[in-house]
C-alpha cells in the first residue's frame, strides 16, 4: 500500500497544535484586555454638542460641581444642567460665543440640548450618587480629576471589580466631608493636628497622630471610616434589585 | 512603487477571437467607443492616483485595523437629556407622592400617588385618611394598569350612516360607518345639539350615570337642571342596589345612612353579606372588625362571627359559623330569626314590623339549634353585636334586620346612622328605558358604564310588540347617543359618538368617602389620549367655556365654605387629600316600626326551597372584575379568584352534591336555563339561557348555582375579550341578584348538560334526559378552567395552624405542638452555610392568619411595586403565574376527605395563608445553584442577583415551599395570548420570533424604576422589598452624612404588601430591634414558622389562627381541629406526621449529637 501521506505530513499536526494554541492564546488575551470595561469604557471620549470646559468653570472661575450637578447630593442620579442653568450665566457672558449656540437655540425654542452619555451604568446596577458623595466619596473617586479636563472623558473603568475595590477597601478613598468636590484635594494637605482634633483617631491607633508630620490616604480613611460607621454592603441587592 | 501588470501585446497576424465585425475591422468608431467603454489601463480608477488594488488593500488594511481596535465595539452612542427649564419639586428619579382618591360606588378611597418623572407608578392609601388608612384594596392597586391599558379608547368615533348603492333594482342600503374626529368637530357637534336640547327645555334629554358620590358632579347637575329643567337624571350601576337605601330611608328618616360599627360588636352575623370584601370599598369597616380578631395574649378576647351565605365569601371563610342556605332562604331565615329575638326580647318594633309575614311555604328547614344558639348569643349582647345584610337582598330583609338590630340596642351603638346628603330626584334606569320607549328621550349622554353589555334583561314592555325588549334596541331609538367611555364597546357601538374617557389619575374632581368625608381626586399626568372626564363633558354640555385645571372642582369647594383663605384650605386639600371641616353629622338612631312594619307586609314574598333539579341562580359580584369594569385588567384577570383561585374566567360554582347530581365535573359545560312567566311578542315564555363551565366549590350551598357576573365582555381589548361567560345574560330587572323559582317571575330553571330541546345546539343533540351522566356530560364539552390551586390538603405538614379561644387558653402554646415539632431534634445542624448575619438590622415578616381575610390586596401590590408580568391563561394553566405572592386557600373539614379519589368536603372550613419566599436562613435554594446567582445577604435576605442567572431552575426545585418563578417566556417584551394567524387562532408565545417584539409604550411607563425588568430564562422571587430596603438605608446614610447615625428608623418603611393589606395582617421590619412592630408580633406565642423542622429557618413566620366558636352551637366540636391532627379536639397530636415516615433512615430524635 502506498503512503497516503507524503513525509512533510509528520510534522503537520505539531505545527497546527502550535499555531493553534499561539491564536488561542491571542484571542483570549486579546479578549481580556479589549472587552474589559478598562479598554471599552476607559478614554472614551465623545463629541458634545457645546464642548464645555470643565477646567475654565471649575479650575478657573472656581465653580463648584454641585452648581449644575444640583441634586447629586439628594438623588440617585446626578443630574445634568438643565438650560436654564447655564443661560443665568451666558446671557451675560460669552454671549456671542458661537460654541454656545446649541444652548441658546434650546432656549430659544424648548427643546433640551442633548448631551452624549459618557458614564453609563448597566440597567440592572442601581448606582446612588447620594450615598456616596454625603459620606466622605469624592466625585474624583470615580471620574476623575474632571476639573483639569477640557474635554471631559471617562478616566475610570466602572467595573463590578472596580467598584468591589472600594466597598472593600473604603478607607482608601474617604476623604473630609468639606473636600468633597475639592477634586484636587490630596491627603497630605491635612493638618494632622486638625485632622485629629475634629474627627479623632482609630481606636487602636497606637502612637498619637496629631503630632505627625502629614498623614496617608489610609490613616485619613480609617479614621473616617470608624467615626462614620462607614460599612459598604458587599451583597448583591446592594447594587442589583 | 506601483507594479501595473501589463499585457504582452496582441499578434497583429494569425488567428484571433474577435466578439463583432466591427471589432475584427477595427474601424476608428469602433476604437473609439472601447476607448470609452474600457478605457487603457482600466485597471486604474480614472483620475486619481490609486489602483483598484491599492484602494482595496488600504481598505483592508484599515477595516482590520478598525476591527483590531474594536473601536466598533464601542457602546452605541445614546443621549442624556435635560430639562429646559426647571421643573418644579421635580429631582429627576426620585418620586413625588400626591394625595388623590379613588372614586367607586360605595364611596371613595383616599389614595397616595407615587409619581416618578411625571408618570405615576404605584398606588398607595393616603394613611391620614380612616378612609383607607394607609391601606388600599386590589383594585385601587390594579387602577394604575387601567391608565396605561393600550386598548383604552383614544380617538373621538362618530357614528353616521351612508347610502350605499346596491346592486341594480335594489333600493339604496343605509351603512353604517364610524369615523374618528377630533374633540373640536365633537364641540362642535356639542353646540349645535344644545340647540336643539334648549328648544323644549331639555324634555328630551336625560343623562345615564354610574354613582360616584362626586358633589362637583350634583353641582353641575343642578346647574343643569337650572338651564333644562325637564331632563332626565338616572343612575345605573348594575351592582347598586336600591334595596338597603330605600329600606334605610324608610327606617331611619330621609338621608341616613347605616355605618356598622364592627369595633364595638362582640357577636356579628351576616346574612348574606360580604362585608369582608375590600372591592366592596369599606377598608376602615374591615379594619375596625379585625380588630377585634387581634389575639395578642391568651387572655384576649375576640368577638364572633356568624355567616349565612349560599357560597363561599371572604366573609364566610372568616366565619366562626358558617351555614350554607341559599341566597333566596335568607328571607325566610330571617324571618325565623326575627321571631325567636322578638320572642325573648319583646320588642314592640321588631314585634310589629314581622307581625305581618306569613309563614314562608316550603321555605329550607333550618337547624333549629343552629339558629336557637345563635339568636341566644345575639341577645346575650345587646347594644353589642350586630346583624348586617347583604345590600342586595330584599328590603323586606334589611327593615328585619334593621328591627332586629333595633331591638337588640344596637342601632346607635353598633349601627350608627349618618346623615349623607343624597342627590334629589334620581330616576332608575327602568324608568329611563320607560321614557326611551314611548319616544320622549331625544339626547341621551351615557358617561361611563356600558349598558348595552350590563342593562337588565328585558328592561321595559315595548308598547308595540308587547313583550320585553332589552337596552340595545331602546338605544337604537334615540336619536343622539353621546357615550363617554373608557373602550370601545358594545355600547359606543350603538351612540352617535363615543368620547374617550379620561382615568381618574388624569383629571381633576372631587367624591364622598362611604362615610361621607370630602376628598379631592387630583390628576397625576394630563390625559394620555386626550380623554375627557365626566365633569368636563357636562360642563361643555352647560355651554360653559372650557376650563383648565381644577376650576370645576375649586367652584365646589369654595360652596363648601372653608374656614380661613381660600388658598390656604385649598392647598391643604389637596395636601391632606380631604377637608377636615367638612363635618360628618350623625341623625338620631331611631327605628321606625311603622313604616318598616306596613311596608314589610306589602313587599313580604318568599320563593320555595331550591331543589337540585330546579336550583337558584345566584349573581354575585366578582372579587376580580367587579361588574365588568375592569375585565381589560391583566392584573385582575391573572388575579386568583381568593376563593376558587380561579383566573381568567368565571365559573357556575356548585357544591359537590349538585355536581354529583348532574354529572359533571371542575370544567365540563353546563347550560343554565331560566323560564321567566312573562311572554315574549309570540306568546311563549320568555326563556334565557346561558352555557357556562361548572366549578365544584365545597362549602356552596347545594340547590343554588353562583355565576359571578363582569365576565363575557367582549369588544373591550385583548385581555378581557376571551374572558368567562356572561352572566348579565341571565339577569333582569326582578331578579338582580337572585333567580329562584317563585311562580311571580320566575317559572322554571333548569340546569343541564345537553343542550335543551328549545334550542338544540346542533340537530343531532336533541335532549336526552334518559342519557347516564356520564354521556349527558359530553354533550356539551369542557372548558379549560386555569385554577391555581387545584390541591386543598396540607398533607399533614402543619402549614396552617389553628385553634378554638378555648383550646389556646388552655394551652397557649398549641401552636407549637400541633405540627410535632417537640418531638423533632431540638437543634438540627445545618449543612448549608451562609454568611454571618451581623448587620445592624436584620429583616424579618409576621403574618397573622388571624387577621387575614383572603382579599389579595397583597398580591397586586406586589405585583405592581415589583414589575412582575401577566402571563396569560395558557401559561396559568401550566403553573407558570408569576406570582411572587400567592395565597394559599386550605379546606378543613371534620372528614377527612381524598382529593385524588373524587371526595369532596361538604361543609369545610376555610383559611387563607400568604405564601411568598420565606427568606430561610440556612436557604435550600442557595446551595444548588451553579452560579451564585442567589445568595444570603448579611441582613437575612436570600438575594437574587437577576442578571447572574443562568434559568437551570434547580433553586425553584429545591424550594420548599415553591415560592421561585421562572420567566418561561419574555413575557415583558412579547405580547401574552392568542393571535389570529389565518384561520388558526395561535398562543403567541409559541410563535414569539414572529410576533412584535416590545411591550406597548404605555405599559413600559407604569414599570416601577427600582426594579430590574426581568427578561426570559431568569428566576425570580420575593426579595423582601429589597429596592425599599436599599432606599430606606441610602435615605437614613444620607440623612446621617457625616456621623454615625446610618440606622433606619424604626418601621419607618415596610413591604409593597404589608403596606396595602387593609388589615395589616402582614408585618415586616427589623426583627433584631425588640420594640419594632414586627418583633412585637413575633413574640406572640401564637407565632411558628413553617416546616421548622427541616432546619431551614425561615425568617417570615406566621401567627396561628385562632376561632371563636360559641360551645353551645351544634357545629362547635368540629371548628378549627383540622390542624390539631385530624382527630378532633379529643386526640390532638395523635396522627403522627407524614415526614417521619418519609425520613425513616433519618436522623431520628435519639440520635441527635
Amino acid at each position: 500500500m502506498a503512503n497516503f501521506f507524503p513525509r512533510w505530513t509528520n510534522w503537520l499536526p505539531l505545527k497546527i497544535a502550535i499555531c493553534g494554541a499561539f491564536i488561542v492564546a491571542g484571542l483570549t488575551g486579546a479578549t481580556w484586555y479589549y472587552v474589559t470595561p478598562k479598554y471599552t469604557r476607559v478614554g472614551y471620549t465623545p463629541v458634545q454638542p457645546v464642548p464645555f470646559p470643565h477646567d475654565i468653570h471649575v479650575s478657573q472661575i472656581g465653580m463648584d460641581c454641585r452648581y449644575c450637578h444640583s441634586f447629586v447630593d439628594v438623588a440617585a442620579h446626578s443630574n445634568l444642567p438643565n438650560t436654564q442653568t447655564c443661560m443665568a450665566c451666558h446671557q451675560q457672558v460669552q454671549k456671542d460665543n458661537p460654541k454656545l449656540e446649541p444652548v441658546r437655540a434650546s432656549w430659544k425654542s424648548g427643546q433640551p440640548v442633548e448631551w452624549v452619555q459618557l458614564h453609563r451604568t448597566p440597567d440592572y446596577v442601581f448606582y446612588n450618587h447620594a450615598a456616596h458623595v454625603n459620606r466622605g466619596i469624592s466625585c474624583a473617586s470615580c471620574h476623575g480629576q474632571v476639573n483639569r479636563m477640557s474635554v471631559v472623558r471617562h478616566e475610570k473603568p466602572h467595573s463590578m471589580a472596580w467598584c468591589l475595590e472600594c466597598h472593600r477597601h473604603p478607607e482608601r478613598f474617604l476623604r473630609p466631608e468639606t473636600q468633597i468636590t475639592n477634586l484636587d484635594w490630596k491627603p497630605e494637605w491635612e493638618k494632622p493636628a486638625e485632622f485629629v482634633a475634629k474627627y479623632g483617631q482609630p481606636k487602636d491607633a497606637k502612637d498619637d497622630w496629631s503630632k505627625k508630620e502629614k498623614l496617608t490616604q489610609e490613616e485619613i480613611g480609617q479614621t473616617l471610616k470608624e467615626r462614620w460607621n462607614i460599612q459598604p454592603t458587599i451583597n448583591c441587592q446592594g447594587c442589583h434589585r | 512603487m506601483k507594479r501595473v501588470f501589463e499585457h504582452p501585446p496582441e499578434k497583429l497576424t494569425g488567428k484571433r477571437y474577435w466578439r463583432s465585425l466591427d471589432e475584427l475591422s477595427d474601424t476608428p468608431e469602433f476604437r473609439g467607443w472601447l476607448e470609452r467603454e474600457f478605457p487603457s489601463g482600466a485597471a486604474q480608477l480614472n483620475g486619481d492616483e490609486w489602483s483598484r488594488r491599492g484602494f482595496l488593500k488600504l481598505m483592508g488594511a484599515s477595516m482590520a485595523l478598525a476591527g483590531f481596535g474594536l473601536t466598533s465595539c464601542r457602546r452605541p452612542e445614546s443621549h442624556l437629556v435635560p430639562f429646559t427649564k426647571s421643573v418644579e419639586w421635580t429631582i429627576p428619579g426620585k418620586a413625588l407622592y400626591y394625595a388623590t382618591a379613588m372614586p367607586r360606588r360605595t364611596g371613595a378611597i383616599p389614595l397616595i400617588a407615587a409619581t416618578v418623572d411625571g408618570r405615576p407608578i404605584k398606588i398607595e392609601g393616603n394613611p391620614l385618611h380612616p378612609g383607607s388608612g394607609g391601606a388600599t384594596d386590589a383594585f385601587a392597586q390594579a387602577s394604575l394598569l387601567d391608565l396605561y391599558d393600550p386598548a383604552r379608547s383614544k380617538r373621538f368615533v362618530e357614528k353616521g350612516e351612508k347610502e350605499e348603492k346596491g346592486k341594480k333594482d335594489e333600493k339604496p342600503k343605509k351603512v353604517e360607518y364610524f369615523e374618528q374626529r377630533d374633540r373640536a368637530a365633537f364641540e362642535k357637534y356639542l353646540t349645535e345639539l344644545r340647540t336643539k336640547i334648549a328648544a323644549d327645555g331639555g324634555a328630551g334629554l336625560a343623562f345615564l350615570v354610574e354613582e360616584v358620590h362626586s358633589p362637583t358632579r350634583e353641582r353641575l347637575r343642578a346647574e343643569l337642571l337650572k338651564v333644562y329643567p325637564k331632563m332626565r337624571w338616572c343612575v345605573y350601576d348594575p351592582l347598586l342596589t336600591e334595596a338597603q337605601s330605600f329600606a334605610t330611608q324608610l327606617s331611619f328618616g330621609d338621608n341616613a345612612r347605616l355605618i356598622p360599627r364592627y369595633e364595638r360588636a362582640d357577636v356579628v352575623l351576616a346574612l348574606d353579606c360580604d362585608f369582608l370584601d375590600c372591592g366592596e370599598g369599606d377598608l376602615a369597616g374591615i379594619r375596625a372588625f379585625t380588630s377585634r380578631r387581634r389575639v395578642g395574649t391568651a387572655k384576649d378576647t375576640m368577638n364572633r362571627l356568624y355567616a349565612v351565605e349560599n357560597r363561599f365569601t371572604l366573609t364566610g371563610a372568616m366565619a366562626d359559623h358558617r351555614l350554607r342556605c341559599p341566597a333566596s332562604q335568607i328571607p325566610a331565615f330571617t324571618r325565623a330569626l326575627a321571631g325567636k329575638i322578638a320572642v325573648a326580647t319583646k320588642d314592640q318594633g321588631l314585634a310589629s314590623t314581622i307581625a305581618t309575614l306569613t309563614e314562608p311555604v316550603n321555605a329550607m328547614p333550618f337547624d333549629d339549634a343552629w339558629l336557637t344558639e345563635c339568636a341566644n348569643d345575639l341577645m346575650a349582647k345587646p347594644g353589642a353585636s350586630l346583624v348586617v345584610a347583604g345590600p342586595h337582598q330584599p328590603v323586606v330583609v334589611q327593615l328585619m334586620v334593621y328591627a332586629i338590630n333595633s331591638a337588640l340596642k344596637n342601632v346607635g351603638t353598633t349601627m350608627i346612622v349618618r346623615e349623607f346628603v343624597r342627590a334629589p330626584k334620581t330616576n332608575s334606569i327602568l324608568q329611563l328605558a320607560g321614557e326611551i320607549n314611548s319616544g320622549r328621550i331625544k339626547q341621551l349622554f351615557i358617561l361611563g358604564g356600558d349598558p348595552v353589555y350590563n342593562a337588565p334583561k328585558g328592561i321595559t314592555i315595548d308598547k308595540d310588540l308587547k313583550a320585553p325588549v332589552d337596552w340595545p334596541e331602546l338605544q337604537k331609538k334615540v336619536p343622539d347617543v353621546v357615550r363617554l367611555g373608557y373602550f370601545e364597546d358594545a355600547t359606543s357601538e350603538l351612540s352617535k359618538w363615543h368620547v374617550p374617557a379620561a382615568h381618574y389619575l388624569e383629571s381633576w374632581g372631587d367624591a364622598l368617602t362611604n362615610d361621607g368625608a370630602y376628598v379631592a381626586i387630583q390628576p397625576m399626568i394630563l390625559p394620555l389620549f386626550g380623554g375627557m372626564s365626566e365633569l368636563e363633558l357636562m360642563n361643555a354640555v352647560l355651554g360653559n367655556p372650557k376650563t383648565e385645571g381644577p376650576q370645576l372642582v375649586q367652584d365646589t369647594f369654595r360652596a363648601s365654605a372653608p374656614p380661613g383663605d381660600f388658598e390656604t384650605a385649598w392647598t391643604q386639600l389637596l395636601r391632606d387629600g380631604f377637608a377636615t371641616h367638612v363635618a360628618l353629622k350623625e341623625k338620631p338612631p331611631t327605628f321606625n316600626s311603622n313604616n318598616a312594619g306596613g311596608v314589610a307586609h306589602t313587599l313580604w314574598s318568599t320563593a320555595p326551597n331550591p331543589t337540585l333539579d330546579a336550583p337558584e341562580i345566584v349573581l354575585t359580584r366578582s372579587y376580580n372584575v367587579d361588574d365588568g369594569r375592569y375585565i381589560n385588567n391583566g392584573w385582575l384577570q391573572e388575579l386568583p379568584d381568593p376563593i376558587t383561585k380561579l383566573t381568567w374566567d368565571n365559573a357556575a360554582l356548585m357544591s359537590p352534591e349538585m355536581a354529583k347530581h348532574l354529572g359533571v365535573n371542575s370544567g365540563d359545560l353546563i347550560n343554565v336555563a331560566v323560564t321567566e312567566t312573562t311572554k315574549d311578542a309570540q306568546g311563549k315564555n320568555i326563556r334565557r339561557e346561558l352555557v357556562i363551565a361548572a366549578l365544584i366549590s365545597p362549602g356552596h350551598a347545594d340547590n343554588s348555582i353562583s355565576i359571578s357576573l363582569g365576565y363575557g365582555r367582549k369588544k373591550t381589548g385583548p385581555v378581557g375579550e376571551e374572558a368567562g361567560f356572561n352572566g348579565y345574560l341571565l339577569r333582569n330587572s326582578s331578579n338582580p341578584h337572585y333567580i329562584a323559582v317563585d311562580s311571580k317571575t320566575v317559572e322554571s330553571i333548569s340546569v343541564t348538560t345537553a343542550p335543551t330541546a328549545a334550542q338544540p345546539a346542533s340537530p343531532t343533540a336533541t335532549a336526552a334526559p334518559a342519557e347516564s351522566p356520564k354521556v349527558r356530560a359530553r354533550t356539551l364539552g369542557t372548558y379549560k378552567l386555569a385554577v391555581t390551586q387545584d390541591h386543598w390538603s396540607i398533607e399533614g405538614r402543619g402549614l396552617v395552624r389553628e385553634a378554638t379561644i378555648e383550646k389556646y387558653r388552655e394551652d397557649p402554646e398549641f401552636v407549637k405542638k400541633i405540627a410535632g415539632d417537640e418531638e423533632l431534634p431540638h437543634k438540627l445542624p445545618s449543612i448549608y452555610s451562609h454568611p454571618p448575619l451581623n448587620s445592624a438590622q436584620q429583616w424579618g415578616m409576621a403574618v397573622d392568619l388571624n387577621v387575614c381575610t383572603g382579599c389579595s390586596a397583597c398580591i397586586i401590590a406586589c405585583q405592581a411595586e415589583n414589575n412582575i408580568p401577566i402571563v396569560g391563561k395558557l401559561q396559568v394553566t401550566h403553573g407558570r403565574a408569576m406570582h411572587w405572592l400567592r395565597l394559599d386557600r386550605y379546606y378543613a373539614s371534620e372528614k377527612p376527605f381524598n382529593q385524588d379519589r373524587g371526595e369532596y368536603p361538604e361543609n369545610p372550613e376555610m383559611v387563607h395563608e400568604p405564601m411568598m419566599c420565606q427568606h430561610c436562613e440556612n436557604a435550600p435554594c442557595e446551595t444548588v445553584c451553579p452560579v451564585n446567582a442567589t445568595v444570603h445577604s448579611e441582613d437575612g435576605l436570600n438575594v437574587m442577583a437577576y442578571n447572574r442567572c443562568i434559568g437551570t431552575r434547580y433553586c425553584a426545585n429545591n424550594c420548599p415551599f415553591k415560592v421561585r418563578r421562572f420567566n418561561y417566556f419574555d413575557y415583558n417584551q412579547r405580547p401574552i395570548g392568542k393571535k389570529k394567524v389565518g384561520p388558526l387562532s395561535v398562543y403567541q408565545e409559541y410563535i414569539a420570533p414572529f410576533t412584535e417584539k416590545g411591550a406597548p409604550d404605555t405599559t413600559k411607563l407604569q414599570k416601577n424604576p427600582n426594579v430590574t425588568v426581568r427578561m426570559r430564562g431568569v428566576m425570580e422571587k420575593c426579595t423582601y422589598c429589597v429596592q425599599r430596603i436599599e432606599e430606606a438605608k441610602i435615605a437614613a446614610h444620607v440623612k446621617a452624612g457625616p456621623s454615625d447615625k446610618t440606622r433606619i428608623p424604626r418601621d419607618s418603611f415596610t413591604s409593597a404588601c404589608a403596606q396595602a393589606c387593609p388589615t395589616e395582617a402582614i408585618v415586616f421590619g427589623d426583627i433584631k430591634d425588640p420594640e419594632s412592630k414586627v418583633s412585637k408580633t413575633k413574640m406572640q406565642d401564637r407565632n411558628y414558622r413553617l416546616l421548622e423542622y427541616l432546619n431551614v429557618n425561615t425568617r417570615t413566620s406566621y401567627l396561628a389562627r385562632i376561632r371563636n366558636p360559641n360551645p353551645k352551637m351544634p357545629d362547635a366540636g368540629r371548628i378549627a381541629v383540622a390542624s390539631l391532627g385530624g382527630e378532633g379536639p379529643e386526640g390532638p397530636g395523635k396522627a403522627k406526621h407524614d415526614f417521619e415516615q418519609h425520613d425513616k433512615g433519618a436522623l431520628s430524635p435519639k440520635e441527635k449529637p
